[in-house]
């Protein structure tokens, strides 16, 4: 393929470097530092923000198609054992029942397993959701029952805790290398932290409408989705039919968090029932089934050893964790911040220990909060150890540029010198304590092109002057519609409002599935490519209309012609064009070289601890967070804002319960599962700190998972130096707290 | 939830004849009984729907030196009620006012607050029998979950009373007016609640076809005034983990008379004497409202996972000492 080079000036203000980038033939100029933009970096509302808010949007959960019959699932009762039969003949018998699917099978041993309080065992389709209810109380299942282990301290493979610190001897692999590196320091610190499991919740529950055509074997599918053609692929597996009889829908999506990669148990049912009915069914979880059966963030036990040298840079670092990622045993992985650590010697070891509870799946930043938890616990704690601020101590031994500017731009915002409170005795006689802490995020995600076929983005213009953008992946809550059309418009130089975007229908160009922040930075430049090229196609109409030659064009000002001369204004434009609209498809390339492969941000927090009951209240935070280029302002920070509100959530509330006997859940609901309200919030701001990356003709980097690593972290460590002992189990609810104010105070 | 009877009655002796025999239940918000419907946790044939008759049973209004107010009141109503700002009834405006969420208070009831099911995990589960719910033979909670369970007062059932207005009408020394289909009877507070809360007790004392219609607050004695305060783990939407309500009389600096009565922490909320006794005669500070919260929470049996409870429940007391003090 024909190159093109280009030299590009790229970095942020007080880091720039000039790169020379070969892009791809047809490929934009890409955007760099020296770029001036019209639209791209302003604040822009979400384009479907009203219909979201007046209720016009229609999720899945909404659609209701004529004939429709309601999907429920019967589901495990015990968590660990096998199916050794099922009965139907009652529930088939049931008024109202169309439809019936076992989801286990009795004569295969691996599928016959029960792993989990929720494992589905089958799946009823009836007229109105109450008669499913009725008809799977009387599926009758005999059960084999076994030894479960909810607990993952009850696990095998758990290690030893006493008064709260693993007391297992560390692994022998690297060990002896590593206790001479601890030994070489003039200060260690080690402690133990442990992160509570916390499901996704999101507003929408998983779930699907299917509804299966049986006269031209195709099935039509309206989804709770993060991955439109991972729908696709997975349900024409699941029927054994071709993937182009099967269409997803998902136009708008109530939230995903990672955990609605696949059409899971309950979409494969709710296509088998609709097949088999022949009619179409509804089938979403219900609030329990979201929180026992949908995955979650799983919890971490974690325990680092480390020290610093006479000059106070960290030389050893000593990790371990173990995951409790549920039954099936893997996933539990965490990540801890490793930019502080060039010059140390560092050991990572991971075991995931596996027990009878709903497995856990990928949630924003998978692994990394609890990581960071414990990580930037251990930073604090090794900034008391040298005796001098945390800000100081971290500025000290941080390697990334990028993040050393956010670290400097935070503090003075954040009047992080006024408001941490230096070591030393607390006042516990003071009914509030405040505190503030801080904590680094890291994240790496450049968007890619695809596989098969490459993530893609069509653009149509029509005569009226209409201009639509298309992609057929979703838009999962975060704005992508609203980030197609600043593009197309930047590109155009029209109004965003004059752009209708198109997301979530499988017969539009592939997009990827929203995981790991690649839906942006993967669609953003082929959205820029498709306008650019519909661009170029009415220059030439606007050309021959002027009869001038076609590079004469430009567009200046929304006017299309030759300076000084005959231009047209870009609905007259769009007159030349026939009743065929001018219509491009955009690939996405590869990432070329650009500047850096990571983005980094960080977050500050302010916590005010009441020392008679231990409540703790989140007074501010702020987040200061890169992402390339930043492209939809308002929306980018509404991620940051949202990211430390989940931040606030998971750190103070947010807990699966389990009764340790059944196995079941015991707060799978909302009001027992706490989450964080509008009455405990912050004041919260973002910072964007936007970065010429050059990586793609767009320079977006992937925002969705960075602004939720360093949260946790910060409001830990912020009680800690409000109470002058850390709590290390998250949630830190008020019983902690008071426990930690009590051994500090029995300390003395 | 199953198909029931929806029974929308004209009047108080019909809605109590058609909800007489277990297989009917009344509705009045709906908040706590919804819940129960669509979780299959009960499955009754009929409805009795007594937020039909609102009009005749959500006046808040001073009847001579007595407070009455309606069942059907809602808690926002009592959180916004002038009458109650008087600072001798401040009490029940705090704990209607921290109650849930504002759409919550909206809906529901002063009667319906009195009155709910606990909020006991284990009771709460279609699947879980416990001895509460009458399906099994023992407390779950009592070896198991327990964080948020009974510290005292638990007999063989470690529930806590969910209300928060309870605690402030028996501090306030409130009764409460019930009728059936012919008579109508006066309770007092604690007199609504079992006296031995044993697991096979429901949560309060009314029988079949009893609707509570009133609940009358009697003149407290000069110098009065009163305050609710809970401890919870978050500010929005959440279920206290203690509570307490406080009415005091102070006469020149001295306090001459009061009660107290404790939330959350046990089966019942708890009416404490013997800890207010204490408060007699003196002059409020720090060390007589400690000295009286340790009191009030002496011989405190808490459960593996809720010790903490005691703690907190002692410093909510304090809390609402000073609040009273300061009114």
């Amino acid at each position: 393929m024909a190159r093109e080079e280009y030299e590009m000036k790229v970095g942020f203000a007080a880091d720039q470097k000039t790169v020379k980038i070969k892009i791809p033939d047809g490929d934009l100029k890409p955007w760099d530092l020296d770029t001036k933009f019209e639209t791209v970096g302003t604040d822009v509302d979400r384009i479907d923000g009203i219909a979201k808010a007046t209720g016009t949007a229609k999720y899945t959960f909404d659609v209701n198609l004529p004939g429709m019959l309601q999907g429920v699932m019967l589901r495990s009762n015990i968590p660990s054992g096998r199916v050794k039969k099922i009965d139907f003949e009652a529930a088939s018998k049931m008024p109202g029942v169309r439809a019936i699917v076992p989801l286990k099978d009795p004569a295969e041993g691996r599928r016959n397993r029960v792993r989990w309080v929720g494992d589905p065992i089958a799946a009823v389709a009836a007229d109105r959701r109450e008669q499913a209810l009725d008809a799977i109380e009387k599926i009758v299942v005999e059960y084999e029952t076994s030894q479960a282990v909810i607990d993952m301290q009850d696990g095998e493979d758990a290690p030893k805790l006493e008064g709260g610190e693993i007391t297992s001897p560390w692994p022998d692999k690297g060990n002896e290398r590593m206790e001479e590196a601890l030994g070489e320091c003039k200060h260690t610190r080690s402690g133990t932290w442990f992160a509570e499991v916390q499901t996704h919740s999101a507003l929408e529950s998983h779930g699907h409408v299917c509804s299966w055509d049986d006269d031209k074997g195709t099935l039509e599918v309206w989804a709770s989705t993060q991955a439109t053609f991972g729908a696709r692929f997975g349900l024409a597996r699941a029927l054994n039919i071709g993937g182009d009889k099967v269409t997803i829908h998902a136009e708008y999506v109530g939230g995903g968090f990672g955990a609605k990669f696949s059409p899971g148990t309950e979409g494969v049912a709710c296509a088998l029932l609709t097949r088999e009915a022949k009619a179409p069914v509804k089938l979403m979880l219900d609030r329990f089934e979201e929180h026992t059966c949908a995955g979650n963030r799983p919890s971490a036990l974690m325990q680092i050893r480390a020290g610093i040298d006479a000059d106070n840079t960290i030389t050893a670092w000593d990790y371990r964790c173990y995951g409790g990622p549920g039954y099936r045993g893997r996933g539990g992985r965490t990540t801890f911040p490793r930019s502080y650590l060039e010059d140390a010697h560092v050991r990572a070891t991971q075991k995931d220990i596996a027990t009878n509870t709903d497995a856990g799946r990928a949630m924003r930043a998978p692994g990394w909060p609890q990581g960071y938890f414990a990580g930037e616990g251990m930073i604090d704690a090794l900034a008391e150890a040298a005796g001098i601020d945390p800000l100081e101590f971290r500025l000290h031994n941080e390697s990334e540029k990028l993040r050393e500017a956010e670290w400097r731009m935070g503090a003075e915002k954040f009047d992080w010198a006024k408001r941490w409170q230096p070591y030393g005795e607390r006042d516990y006689g003071k009914r509030y304590l405040k505190g503030a802490g801080m904590a680094s995020a890291m994240w790496g995600q450049m968007g890619h092109r695809g596989r098969g076929s490459p993530n893609a983005v069509k653009v149509r213009i029509h005569a009226d002057g209409t201009v639509e953008s298309r992609n057929g992946a979703q838009d999962i809550g975060t704005g992508m519609k609203t980030v197609l059309a600043m593009l197309t418009a930047e590109e155009l130089q029209i109004p965003v409002g004059t752009i209708k975007v198109t997301m979530g229908d499988t017969n539009d160009p592939a997009g990827p599935a929203s995981g790991g922040s690649t839906t942006t930075p993967s669609l953003a430049p082929a959205a820029r490519l498709a306008a650019g090229m519909a661009k170029n196609e009415l220059r030439t109409l606007v050309a021959e209309h002027l009869r001038v030659e076609e590079d004469k064009v430009t567009v200046e000002n929304g006017r299309w012609g030759v300076p000084g001369g005959k231009t047209l204004l870009f609905e007259e434009a769009c007159k030349l064009i026939g009743p065929q609209p001018i219509e491009k498809v955009g690939e996405r390339t590869s990432n070329y070289k650009g500047y850096k492969n990571n983005v980094c941000g960080c977050q500050f927090a302010e916590v005010e601890v009441d020392t008679r009951t231990g409540f703790v209240r989140v007074t501010e935070m702020l987040g200061i967070q890169d992402c390339g280029t930043v492209i939809a302002k308002k929306l980018a920070e509404s991620q940051v804002l949202g990211a430390m509100i989940g931040a606030l959530s998971y750190t103070l509330h947010e807990q699966r319960i389990m009764d340790p006997k059944s196995g079941r859940m015991l707060n799978g609901d909302l009001m027992m599962y706490k989450i964080a309200g509008a009455a405990d919030m912050p004041k919260l701001t973002a910072h964007m700190f936007p970065v010429a990356n050059g990586k793609n003709s767009v320079g977006a980097a992937g925002l969705g998972e960075p602004p939720s690593v360093a949260g946790p972290a910060a409001i830990a460590n912020a009680v800690a130096n409000a109470i002058g002992a850390p709590v290390r189990n998250i949630p830190i609810t008020p019983d902690q707290v008071l426990a930690a104010i009590d051994s500090k105070k029995g300390g003395k | 939830m199953r198909p029931f009877q929806l029974v929308r009655p004209d009047n108080l002796a019909e809605a109590s004849r058609r909800a007489k025999g277990d297989k009917s239940l009344i509705k009045a918000g709906g908040i706590d009984v919804l819940d129960r419907l669509k979780e299959r946790l009960e499955n009754p044939e009929k409805l009795v729907n007594i937020l039909d008759l609102k009009t005749d049973l959500s006046d808040i209004a001073r009847d001579g030196a007595t407070l009455r107010i309606g069942a059907l009141s809602t808690l926002a109503q009592l959180a916004n009620a002038g009458e109650l700002e008087k600072s001798e009834w401040h009490a029940i405006r705090d704990a209607a006012g921290k109650t849930a969420t504002p759409q919550v208070r909206n809906r529901a009831t002063a009667g319906g607050n009195l009155l709910q099911l606990t909020r006991c995990w284990y009771r709460r589960s279609s699947s879980l029998g416990c001895a509460h719910g009458g399906d099994g033979p023992d407390c779950l909670a009592q070896t198991g979950e327990n964080r948020y369970h009974a510290v005292m007062g638990g007999i063989d059932c470690f529930r806590v009373h969910p209300s928060n207005l309870a605690p402030a009408l028996i501090a306030l020394d409130a009764s409460v007016r019930v009728r059936n289909d012919k008579d109508e009877r006066t309770l007092t507070m604690l007199e609504l609640y079992p006296e031995e809360p044993y697991a096979d007790e429901a949560e309060h004392t009314l029988v079949s076809g009893e609707i509570l219609t009133e609940i009358l607050v009697p003149a407290q004695p000069a110098g009065s005034r009163s305050a609710y305060r809970d401890s919870r783990e978050k500010e929005s939407f959440d279920w206290p983990t203690t509570s307490a309500a406080v009415r005091m009389s102070i006469d020149s600096g001295k306090i001459t008379d009061a009660r107290i009565c404790l939330g959350a922490v046990a089966p019942n909320p708890v009416f404490v004497p013997d800890a207010a006794a204490l408060l007699i005669g003196k002059a409020p500070s720090d060390e007589l409202f400690a000295k009286v919260a340790a009191k009030a929470y002496e011989g405190a049996e808490p459960l593996e996972k809720n010790q903490y409870k005691v703690r907190l429940g002692q410093a909510t007391l304090i809390d609402t000492l000073e609040a009273a003090a300061a009114r």
